[in-house]
């Protein structure tokens, strides 16, 4: 890995949960080895809080309790802001 | 052309009219309609007169081409004479869903929507069912089970008439547009497959085929079996597991797995530097441990050394003492000894002249002393002649004698 992709990678978005959850895996696997350099280490952890961070905000974006919407409603609502538009 | 072959059509009656003679109907699928007549007694025979023969009913013809030639008032036209119809039955209705399906598999349509990424963890889910059916009330209590709190976005629409299928077909799309919805859920309860028929829909089917979000079908019971459930993302037997299909993450579940994760990195984080910093300061007191033992040795050295030197000088001083004695002794006895020595080998000498002077050792070798009789020594011929008496003394004792005179004299 060079120092761009190091920079880089921690940084990046997963694509989805579960592939946040896919690498969060494979992170606490390798540290679970104790084959990782102190530098390794503290460079996984760092991603791993950062995947830690989406996770929770993607759960907590489906965790604050379900909201019901009519599909007719929300085509109104288009309809009328189309109207005003 | 009233002579041609007999042959059997199946499909949905839509555009009922009658006149005083005959019933006029369209009979629909998914390809298309073919505008149908039958004569009222027909009907009446078919026991379907009344409200027997109605709109959305499946039913089986049989007949044939007919023409109507027109007349003053009327237009020719083309027709399929029915002289025989009855409700499809069980087995017409599985017949046809049979070769639908067939085409359909062939078509590749049941796979598209398999080939879709369905999201663990959908923001938003729509649902196309009754609006007053079980299923809206089972599938929110699954929802919520799994402690999901997003946005369902509800499409009702009729599950169970001819109006049905389009009412569905639309909802879908209108919901798949909506690019906050990740997966749809279309469900109803069970029943016969004519009740749920709607859900084999060939228009239907391709539309949700063609559908960009994955559909979770969820119709009727497990042991029904629908064409929209093979052209499906995911087929499912009941609400609760379509909702777990439209939501694979169960979010209560995956908190405690997070948890657990924080936990982990935390621990892991925690020990690589903790464990490492312990190394460290280990390494960093070993040069001081090193320094500290080393001077523990020194000192020790030092302290031996000292007694050593303590033990060293009190020998050397008791040597010395013992030297100076032993030189003083010997400059004493150098100083005493020569003189002693000189005056000893002196008296020696006195002594072995002495004792080389002594008469007995003169006796000894044999000769004599000629003595008085008060023991004194007569030196000369002429003392012994003139004494009376003479005593001879050898070395092993006395002999009196008596000097007598020289004749020759």
């Amino acid at each position: 890995m060079d120092e761009s992709e190091r920079d880089q990678s921690p940084t990046t978005r997963p694509d989805s949960y579960e592939a946040a959850v896919e690498r969060l895996e494979e992170i606490i696997d390798r540290l679970d080895s104790g084959q990782a350099g102190l530098r390794e280490t503290l460079e996984l952890c760092g991603e791993g809080k950062q995947l830690v961070t989406y996770c929770a905000g993607e759960l907590d974006e489906v965790g604050a309790g379900l909201k019901e919407l009519r599909l007719d409603d929300l085509a109104a609502k288009l309809d009328t802001a189309s109207d005003v538009g | 052309m009233r002579e041609r072959a007999r042959v059997q059509l199946i499909g949905e009656v839509t555009g009922v009219g009658r006149s005083k003679v005959q019933a006029y109907f369209e009979l629909r699928d998914g390809e298309g309609a073919v505008p149908c007549a039958i004569w009222l007694n027909d009907l009446e025979k078919a026991g379907l007169d009344g409200a027997g023969l109605r709109d959305g009913a499946e039913v089986v013809i049989s007949g044939g081409l007919d023409y109507y030639p027109g007349g003053g008032q009327a237009s020719p036209n083309f027709c399929f004479r029915a002289t025989h119809v009855r409700l499809a039955g069980e087995g017409d209705l599985i017949a046809r869903l049979e070769a639908l399906r067939k085409q359909m598999r062939a078509e590749g349509l049941f796979e598209l929507q398999k080939q879709l990424h369905r999201p663990a963890l959908p923001k938003a889910v729509g649902v196309v069912t009754a609006e007053r059916g079980a299923a809206r009330r089972d599938l929110l209590a699954a929802l919520e089970r799994r402690g999901w709190g997003g946005s369902l976005v509800w499409a009702f629409a009729p599950v169970q008439d001819r109006h049905a299928a389009p009412a569905i077909g639309m909802a879908l799309q209108d919901l798949a547009a909506r690019p906050e919805v990740e997966a749809i859920v279309v469900t109803r309860g069970g029943g016969s497959l004519a009740d749920l028929w709607a859900f084999c829909d060939e228009t239907l089917c391709r539309t949700v085929a063609m559908l960009r979000v994955p559909v979770i079908s969820a119709v009727g019971h497990e042991r029904d079996s629908t064409l929209i459930d093979d052209v499906a993302a995911v087929a499912c037997s009941t609400p609760t597991h379509a909702a777990e299909a439209a939501v694979p993450l169960d979010c209560l579940a995956a908190r405690e797995s997070l948890e657990r994760c924080v936990v982990a990195l935390r621990r892991a984080g925690e020990g690589a530097i903790g464990t490492r910093s312990r190394h460290l300061g280990a390494l960093a007191r070993g040069p001081a441990r090193a320094l500290q033992r080393e001077r523990g040795k020194l000192n020790q050295k030092i302290r031996e050394i000292r007694a050593a030197a303590e033990r060293g000088l009190t020998e050397r001083a008791a040597s010395q003492r013992r030297i100076g004695t032993v030189v003083l002794e010997r400059a004493r006895r150098r100083a005493a000894g020569a003189d002693m020595d000189r005056r000893r080998d002196a008296l020696h000498r006195a002594a072995v002249t002495l004792r080389a002077h002594e008469p007995e050792r003169t006796l000894e070798r044999g000769y004599a002393l000629v003595e008085d009789d008060g023991g004194e020594p007569l030196a000369s011929a002429a003392e012994a002649g003139a004494a009376e008496r003479i005593s001879l003394r050898f070395s092993d004792g006395r002999v009196r004698a008596r000097p007598e005179p020289d004749d020759a004299a």
